[in-house]
Parts: structure tokens; sequence; C-alpha cells
């Protein structure tokens, strides 16, 4: 079988700057992997070329058998909606809809909305008695928690994390990990951009980047 | 879905969407009451254009020779016409008679339609006031001048081996030709020429546009063969003129207007636009098309352009009403037609002010959501 994602030769340049440097590797479904690296060696240039937010330079990059690169505008958009599920550091929730309109939103995006489905989404997550709630009443957790269950609501393909926890304390690092590793569990493909060596030890295996390039790939240390 | 998100975008963004609204209800305001007076304005300034003098005039062909015309006849003939054009219609028979040694013009006419056509004469004295009055006159200025005359005095006339003694009523100030003449009932003029039922010409006031006045004189001109009914063209091409001016003026203006309220529109949607930039790019990031993520923000531009043209046309009738009772002293009615045209107006200005908000369309969410 086809690995579900397939990157080779990936160069992304921002000008002058290479912030890819041919970067090849493969993810196969329901794998766990951790993208490490110093600051600025591409990580997060490399999740948004995955997540379709970014054009390579050149290189393949293909992720449950389409290629990227060769998209158009529109085709990145339902290929956004269709296959990848983002979940960010910031969170990026939008202020002025509730926790279940902020899920709601992706699927409606997506096809058609269905509230019920959001609320159950939500309550995986633990968050049944916030589903009103602006992001503005929940914690920076609970906003991470809301960002999953939009990741999730249609069933996507791969799930992008761009250090999930990153603004979080130890107590929601550890409730956001656990529900990284029910996911896992439940069959799901993760990419996790993050520094945490504790996070990457997690993961099935680590990619690790320096200056745009692949460092190595190495198994976590248990 | 899309109704509730746009709810919450007009309830997350009322403040800034108040002032686009303020902006967009003022400059309809005053479109829709310019407007409002536009179309009213064409009928009330030729309403009050009747009061400047004869407009058309129907005269024999060789008029000012002794070929005068049977006034009975085409006075009813004109009356019979039943037009509601009509303002007022004065027959007018021209007899050289003396004042003394004096030679003077003495005009007959009907008194009550004259004051009617020529509301803006000065006359010293009293108006005469029935039509077919025997026993008084008035005098232009100049003729009183000449005679020695005042309101109250007598004049002899005299017309071949006919005479007549006439009270002079008021002294006429007009501007024209009747300021050295007598102006005396029909009857009198007809009686001292030994002319009976003769008239040289008549005057009419003819109220409506320059067109509607055309038609009323073709109109005219086929129901009394053998005359010439013509418009008086100074006063028909003055008045086109003054109506094709003011209508610029109101055009000109109410583009302006919406220019005006178009970039205060814009300011708005410029900030409001900064303020979205993250959620779209977020929204695009999570798969939501430019097209589905643009007909969010233009429902709510048109939804803006509606509700501004709606209260902007309110406004603007209290306003018409304000304005018509200070320029023509007569209240504007307001005309349902200009609500659609201010609608369709607000919501073309908040669809050109949204244009920042359309332009966050090009926004790539990689370059949003890393924080650039």
């Amino acid at each position: 079988m086809a690995p579900l994602v397939q990157v080779e030769n990936l160069e992304k340049r921002f000008e002058a700057v290479r912030a890819l440097d041919h970067v090849s590797f493969e993810v196969e479904a329901g794998e766990w992997i951790a993208i490490m690296g110093p600051s600025g060696s591409g990580k997060t240039t490399l999740i948004n070329i995955l997540g379709g937010l970014d054009h390579p330079t050149s290189g393949r990059v293909v992720v449950d058998g389409m290629e990227i690169g060769q998209l158009g505008e529109r085709e990145l958009t339902r290929y956004r909606s269709d296959k990848i599920g983002f979940v960010f550091q910031q969170f990026h929730l939008v202020p002025y809809l509730t926790a279940l309109e902020n899920v709601m939103l992706a699927q409606y995006f997506h096809s058609i909305t269905d509230e019920k489905e959001a609320a159950e989404a939500l309550r995986r997550v633990g968050l049944e008695d916030r589903l009103e709630h602006l992001p503005a009443h929940l914690s920076g957790g609970e906003q991470q928690r809301v960002a999953i269950a939009r990741a999730l609501i249609n069933h996507p393909k791969l799930i992008l994390a761009d250090e999930p926890t990153g603004n979080l304390d130890e107590d929601n690092e550890a409730t956001i990990l656990n529900l990284l590793r029910e996911l896992h569990s439940a069959g799901h493909t993760i990419l996790v951009v993050t520094h945490s060596q504790s996070i990457g030890n997690l993961a099935d295996r680590r990619i690790e980047l320096e200056h745009g390039r692949l460092a190595r790939i190495s198994l976590p240390v248990r | 879905m899309f109704w509730r998100i746009f709810r919450q975008l007009l309830r997350a963004s009322r403040g800034r969407l108040t002032v686009a609204l303020i902006a967009l209800s003022s400059g309809a305001a005053i479109s829709s009451a310019l407007l409002n007076i536009n179309l009213d304005a064409e009928q009330k300034l030729t309403h009050e254009f009747r009061t400047l003098g004869a407009n058309v005039v129907v005269a024999p062909p060789s008029a000012g020779s002794d070929a005068a015309l049977a006034d009975a006849a085409i006075m009813e003939q004109i009356a019979g016409l039943g037009a509601s054009q009509i303002v007022a219609a004065a027959p007018y028979l021209y007899v050289s008679a003396n004042a003394g040694t004096q030679p003077v013009i003495l005009a007959g006419t009907w008194f009550d339609q004259v004051a009617k056509m020529n509301s803006w004469w000065k006359v010293d004295g009293a108006w005469v006031s029935a039509r077919d009055d025997r026993s008084h006159c008035l005098v232009g200025q100049a003729a009183a001048r000449q005679f020695g005359l005042a309101p109250g005095n007598r004049i002899d006339l005299r017309a071949g081996e006919r005479n007549v003694s006439l009270t002079v009523s008021g002294i006429i100030t007009t501007g024209g030709a009747e300021d050295s003449q007598i102006v005396t009932s029909l009857d009198v003029a007809q009686n001292l020429a030994s002319l009976p039922g003769r008239v040289s010409l008549v005057q009419l006031s003819i109220s409506g546009t320059s067109s509607e006045i055309e038609a009323f004189v073709s109109h005219l001109a086929g129901t009394l063969p053998g005359l010439d009914a013509r418009p008086v063209r100074q006063l028909a091409a003055a008045e086109g003129s003054i109506l094709a001016r003011i209508r610029g003026l109101i055009f000109w203006t109410i583009t302006l207007i919406l220019v005006l309220t178009t970039l205060g529109v814009l300011a708005s949607m410029a900030a409001l636009a900064m303020e979205r930039s993250r959620d779209v790019g977020l929204m695009k990031a999570l798969g939501g098309s430019v097209q589905r993520i643009m007909r969010l923000f233009l429902a709510e531009a048109a939804a803006l352009g509606v509700v501004g043209g709606t209260i902007g046309f309110a406004i603007g009738v209290v306003l018409a009403r304000w304005i018509g009772g200070r320029v023509f002293g007569v209240a504007i009615s307001p005309r349902l037609a200009v609500f659609p045209v201010t609608i369709v107006l607000a919501v073309g200005v908040a669809l050109t002010g949204a244009l920042p908000l359309r332009l966050l369309g090009r926004v790539r969410p990689a370059e949003i959501l890393r924080g650039e």
C-alpha cells in the first residue's frame, strides 16, 4: 500500500532564503510523526506545505494520492477541507463564534453543518458544558480542545499540529497529549511540530530538521 | 450556518458597522431628499413660472393689421379645449386713441385673466377686479407720467367719433409695452374702436414642460385653423434652461454626496478588513473558498445598504418636506418611486465601500497564521 504522505526533494525558497532544502521522507497511514528542530529550521514551512497553505518551490509532495504542487487554488481549498485537520499553537478560533459554531464552521466549509455531530465532537474532548461559550470565555486548554474537535469534525486523512501545547500549562498540555494519544490509537495519522523532547518521544518516529535540511529520522527514546 | 455566522459577524463588528451605517444613512437621506425635490421641482417651478406672464400667443397671421378676429368664437373654442394646462387666457384688442390731443395705445382685455397671468405687475392703487368693468382702467407708469395721472383721476379717451371717460384705478409698472398703454376692459376698447366682438390676439399662460407646451400649441393650432398659435420662445427656453440647470445641479450634488458616502464607508470597511484579515486567513486554512467567505461580507454590506437606504429614505422625506417649505413655500410630496432608487444607490455605495473586505480574498493564510 502506498504511503499516505510522500515528500521527495522538497525545496521552498523565500526569495534568497532556502527554508526547505531537498527534504524527502514518507509517512504511513496511522503513524504519529514528530517534526523537530530548532527555530528557523523549516518545521512550520513543511507543515504549511503539507497542509496546502503554501506552495513548494520544487520537489514533490503527495498526500493520499494528490500531488499538492499541481493543485490550483480551488483544488487546494477543497484539499484542505477534505483531507487536513489543523491544530495551531495560537488555537486560531474565530473570536465571535461560540465553541460549537467554531466546530460547525469547519463543517460549513466542508459540506453541510450538523449541530449534533459538532456537539458530540466537543463532548469527546470534554467540553459538553462549554458549547455556547465564546473563545474569550474559555481557558487556553479548552480553546485548544475546541481546535482539536474542529480539526477532527470532517474526518481528515491527516492531522497537522503546530506546537499544539506551546501556549499551555502542564495540566492542559497533559490533556492535549492524552487526546492526541487517543486519536493515534483510533488510527489517525498525526504530524506534530514540537520543540519538546517529551512530546517527540510520544511519536512513532521523529523527523529532525536543521537549516531546512533533513538532519535525521529517528525513533523516539522511551 | 450562513445566517448564524452572518448574525455573529454583525454583532461582533457593530461598532464599525454603525459608523458605516451612519455614513450610508446620511448619504441616502440627502440623495433621497434631492431625488424627491427633483421629481417635484419641475411641477413646482412650472407652477411658479406661470405667474411670469403669457407663454403662448394666438394671433391672426397678419397680427397688427386691421384684420382682427372674432373674440367670442376664439375664446369659446379655447375654453372648449377643457385643458387643465390653461392657467389663464386673456384676449387683447389694441386701439389707437387720443387722450386730449395726445395719442395713446389702449389695450382692451379681461382684467381677471390679466391679473392671474401677471401677478408680478406692480400696481400703485388698485387692480380692476371685474372682467368687464366699464368705468375703470389701469394706466402704465410712462403714460401716467405723460398725462399727469394718479389713482382716482379721470381720463377722457377718444377714437374717431366715440368717447369714453374712465377712472384710473391703478398705475402699473410692468417693464414692458404696457407701461406706455392704458388697459381697459375689452368691451370699452371694442366700443371705442367700433369693433364689437373683435380681438387682436389672445395671450395664454400654459403650465407644463417645454415639450408639453409644444404639444399643446400643436393641438391649439389644429383647433384654430387660420390662426397662428406660437409659444413665447424666450420664456419657454429660459424655463427649460432653469429646469435643466436645477436637474444638473441635483444630479451632480447626488453624485458628490454618494462619492463622499462611499469614502466614509470605505474608511470604516478598511478598518474592519484589518480586524478580519486573521479570521479570513483562518477560514481559508479551514477550507473556506474565497467565494463562500466573500458572500458573507457582501451580504453584510448589502444588508447595511438596505438598512441605511431605508433609514435614509425616511429621513430624506422629512428633509424634502422641510426644504420644499423653505424654497417653494409648500411641502414636497414624497414619491414612492424614490424608495427603490435610494435602496439601490445605498446598496451600490455599500458594496463599493466594501472593497477592502473584497480584497481580503487575496489573503494568504500561511502568512496571516504566522502573524505577518
